[in-house]
């Protein structure tokens, strides 16, 4: 997996993240990883077909998650529930949308299928490729994660 | 939902309505996650609902119409991404019809409405307020 497929995902999250919650986000140390597991327990996978196939996991702690959709809403969010995820599902789809077209600069086509939302943590999202990255992200309302498990079909 | 100041492009009438918009979105949002019983609520969600799909089909038209009206050259585009989102709200309101109001389903179109709107409005449209004020001072 080449390093542009990571930074066109970093660069959309960074972007959206300020654009629509005002919060900068900050990379961690990128880890390759043999699965794809929800590390946390607020998930949104996102489909990719076309140039790269495979799948993105955007993985939230609950309280980040509720904390997002507050900022968003302007109101309290106490638990996840259909409204909290269909947003967050959004969100990641946004996300996931911008990384396409960031992706489109290295004459990458790809389409995105639309969200999946999966609660709870340890749960096993099978794989496209054999390994998958990790890009843990620091933001001011707390720690997630991408896990990226896409291969090169041309 | 909170409307900001970095939101506006600088377009008076679309501003306004935008900020509308957020207004009824945030009306509709709120009702839906109200305390209380979803029967109970249920006649203030449908009511807030209308009142605010209604303003969606007139705002993305007024916006459409300026963009010609300015030679955007994103209009194309732009209309493409509106009629998806019609299109997407047009199967909600089809699944609503089928399989009644229920608290998850109006739930999830509520979720969904206000991460694409705030999207949409700080992100997207941003660039008719950027293509605007350069013709401005293009004409000047």
């Amino acid at each position: 997996m080449k390093a542009e497929y990571i930074n066109a995902f970093y660069v959309a999250t960074r972007d959206v993240f300020s654009c629509m919650l005002d919060i900068d986000t900050q990379r961690g140390e990128l880890g390759l990883v043999e699965d794809m597991i929800t590390g946390r327990e607020a998930n949104v996978i996102i489909g990719m077909t076309g140039d790269l196939t495979g799948s993105v996991l955007y993985s939230f702690p609950d309280k980040m998650a509720l904390d997002m959709v507050k900022i968003m809403s302007g109101m309290e969010m106490d638990k996840l529930d259909s409204f909290v995820t269909s947003a967050l599902g959004e969100l990641a789809n946004i996300i996931s949308g911008n990384a396409v077209t960031n992706l489109e600069k290295h004459r990458i086509s790809c389409q995105i299928v639309p969200p999946q939302i999966i609660i709870g943590q340890n749960k096993s999202i099978s794989m496209a490729a054999e390994k998958a990255l990790l890009l843990p992200l620091k933001t001011e309302i707390g720690e997630f994660e991408i896990n990226i498990s896409i291969k090169e079909t041309k | 939902m909170m409307w900001k100041e970095k939101y506006k492009i600088g377009v008076a009438k679309i501003d306004e309505q935008h900020e509308e918009l957020f207004r009824r979105v945030s009306d509709f949002i709120r009702s839906v996650q109200a305390k209380g019983q979803w029967e109970e609520k249920l006649g203030k969600v449908k009511e807030t609902l209308n009142f605010m799909k209604d303003y969606v089909v007139t705002h993305f038209r007024d916006e459409e119409i300026y963009q010609q009206k300015i030679g955007f050259p994103g209009y194309k585009k732009h209309k493409e991404i509106h009629d998806n989102f019609k299109a997407e709200v047009g199967d909600y309101a089809q699944k609503f019809q089928q399989e009644g109001y229920s608290e998850e389903l109006v739930q999830e179109f509520g979720g969904k409405l206000m991460a694409w709107l705030i999207y949409h409005v700080a992100g997207i449209d941003q660039k008719i307020g950027a293509y605007a004020a350069g013709k401005e001072i293009e004409g000047q």
